[in-house]
């Protein structure tokens, strides 16, 4: 998920609560203060009838042309006592210049004149007025809480891009940045500190990584000249003697043992740098490449070489998988495959190649059961130590694969070993 | 057939020159580019065998420089730098051939006389030893002038032996050679003996003057009878 994308859903989610909760309190008030305004309109209004009441002028007629309208009743000192001198209440009321019941606002009070006569003295004015206003206080606070949370989501986003774009800049970099390739420089000029800082950083980090990799390639190189000559010289001062056919044989056999184990060595420290030089990235030239055509290949070859111990192989499904690869890394990969397969199969059995899509699939019949799927591609993991194995094999193929995005699997599955290479 | 050794170490360097010593050739050396320099504006050679990193150059400037003073030699690159670009840039830059560290004294011995028989004689001279030969597209094989039938691995084995008489070679090194690379997990050589001895039968029944012999198992050695 982008970053604006979450910071919007998380200002969206969090204001959402909160501007609710602050409408609610915002129309409460409203109608509060509405309700309090009325109140005081019939208060005012029962004061002047009391006052016309008591001071013996001409009451006004009870509904007096308006929808205010009153009662003036006499009642008893008890009934009096037993009222509160003031109370309002919301109930239904005959309107007299409406002629039906409406819902109105009442308010009651009780007062006594100077002849000692109590009156309860009731007013009432209609609340369809109030209903509207109240509707319409609703309506604006609703609609100003989905603009003013459209408006800040809207208002933070522009702002984040406005604001981030040198991040952004810096990131495409990023994103096009090979070590050990020609790249562009970084053109992002900003007066924001801390994008100075991380561009600077950026730069930095990519120029050592740089040199690393430069240091690295060096090393391998002279690591592999510093290995393998004294390596050569071994094995060649053993086949120097070696060519001296008056050696007696078990002399002759100590030697070929040597020669065989110091080939054993130098084959694995050339794997090793190997290794090391796909991880590099330096088999970078790639061409489209017909997996396939090369399993066949390498398939015949194998079935050969294995023919005394009765393995064959077998190609099933399509013809074809062509992928974007090194040739020389697309043969290490298919021949490692096929040799494992064939190497680990019991005698006389069949090493399936399986092409379906972009998959090619390699099994075979497992002498012992399954393999540990997360260790069997890593480096001297054996799962049976196997004479002149160097334990490198499935190392180097998982190493092609993540060079060039393949995907590559291991599974067990009913007395068979499988390795998917997935295009 | 004279030769130099280019190779700044020592060990190595008297391997070489005792390796092509006992095959006849003469042998020169020189530790260092400033040396070869020397010596290759003064003598000419038939075969230069020329070590990638020097102590104070690259072998592949030496092959720029051989081509500024219009030196035509034959140069096999011997380097530890085992890698593509480097066979290509010195194939580019006019090498012959090119071997790998570690390599087999038998397969040096091989490319050199290889190198020099493509050089002097275009290519058109058949290889033979004894009275076996093997035309240089290395398609048939004669023994006293009579075609021998074989099949493609035992055309193979025999071409191999051929350009590496009286060398032994062992299983390992044959199977790879002629089997590829991918061969090195082989811990059974049964479909080497298979090849070998119907090989050593055609020769026998062609009454060829040579034999290859199995040395205690370890491996095989072309000689005359």
């Amino acid at each position: 998920m982008k970053l604006v994308y979450r910071l919007a859903l998380r200002t969206l989610l969090l204001l959402f609560p909160i501007m609710a909760v602050w409408g609610f309190f915002f129309y409460r008030a409203m109608i509060a203060e509405v309700v309090d305004e009325t109140d005081d309109t019939l208060e005012d209004y029962s004061e002047s009838i009391i006052r016309r009441a008591l001071g013996g002028d001409r009451l006004p007629s009870i509904s007096n042309g308006s929808n205010n309208q009153y009662y003036l009743t006499p009642i008893s000192g008890e009934e009096a006592a037993a009222m509160p001198v003031i109370s309002y209440k919301d109930s239904m009321t005959y309107i007299i210049e409406k002629g039906e019941k409406e819902p109105a606002r009442i308010m009651r009070t009780v007062f006594v004149n100077d002849m000692g006569q109590h009156f309860m003295l009731t007013v009432a004015t209609p609340i369809i007025d109030r209903q509207d206003l109240t509707r319409q206080i609703f309506y604006w606070v609703v609609m100003l809480y989905f603009v003013l949370l459209l408006t800040v989501v809207v208002v933070n986003m522009v702002i984040f891009y406005r604001s981030l774009k040198p991040l952004y800049v810096l990131l495409d970099w990023l994103d096009s940045y090979t070590v050990g390739k020609e790249n562009a420089p970084l053109v992002n000029p900003t007066s924001v500190t801390e994008f100075q800082k991380l561009n600077d950083a950026a730069v930095k980090n990519a120029l050592r990584h740089e040199r690393y990799n430069e240091q690295q390639k060096v090393f391998i190189g002279n690591a592999s000249h510093e290995v393998q000559t004294p390596v050569a010289i071994c094995l060649n001062r053993v086949e120097m003697m070696m060519e001296d056919d008056s050696l007696p044989e078990n002399i002759m056999q100590g030697l070929a043992e040597l020669h065989t184990t110091l080939q054993h060595i130098s084959r694995l420290n050339r794997s090793l740098l190997l290794l090391t030089r796909i991880d590099n990235g330096q088999f970078s030239d790639v061409a489209n490449i017909d997996l396939c055509a090369m399993a066949r290949r390498y398939a015949d070859s194998f079935a050969d070489i294995y023919s005394h111990r009765g393995i064959t192989c077998e190609m099933r499904g399509e013809k074809q998988m062509h992928i974007m690869i090194n040739p020389t890394m697309a043969e290490m990969l298919v021949s490692n495959l096929l040799k494992n397969a064939f190497v680990h199969s019991p005698d006389g059995a069949t090493v399936i190649v399986t092409v379906t899509g972009m998959t090619m699939d390699f099994s075979n019949v497992a002498e012992s059961g399954p393999l540990d799927g997360e260790k069997v591609f890593e480096r001297f993991y054996q799962g049976s130590k196997r004479e002149g194995s160097t334990g490198l094999g499935l190392a180097i193929c998982s190493a092609i694969c993540r060079a060039y995005g393949l995907g590559i699997a291991y599974f067990y599955n009913d007395g068979t070993h499988h390795f998917t290479v997935r295009g | 057939m004279k030769i130099l050794v280019v190779e700044d170490d020592k060990s190595l360097r008297q391997i070489i020159r005792e390796t092509l010593d006992a095959e006849g050739m003469v042998v020169e050396t020189a530790p260092t580019y400033a040396k070869a320099m020397l010596k290759l504006e003064d003598y000419s050679y038939d075969c230069v065998l020329l070590d990638i990193m020097l102590p104070d150059g690259s072998g592949m400037d030496l092959l720029d420089y051989m081509k500024s003073i219009g030196k035509r030699e034959n140069v096999i690159i011997i380097s530890a730098k085992d890698s593509t670009d480097d066979k290509v840039l010195g194939l580019d830059k006019g090498a012959d051939d090119y071997l790998a560290k570690p390599f087999h004294i038998a397969e040096l011995v091989a490319r050199v006389r290889s190198v020099v028989r493509r050089k002097d004689h275009g290519g058109e001279m058949a290889v033979t030893f004894g009275n076996i030969a093997l035309r240089p597209d290395k398609s048939a094989v004669t023994v006293a002038g009579t075609p021998l039938d074989l099949n493609r691995k035992e055309l193979d084995i025999l071409a191999y032996f051929l350009t590496r008489p009286n060398h032994l070679v062992n299983k390992q090194t044959l199977a790879e050679a002629v089997w590829g690379d991918h061969i090195d997990q082989v811990d059974n050589f049964d479909f080497l003996y298979a090849q070998m001895k119907n090989l050593r039968k055609k020769m026998k029944d062609a009454c060829a003057d040579v034999e290859i012999r199995a040395v205690y198992g370890i491996g095989y050695k072309m000689t005359k009878i």
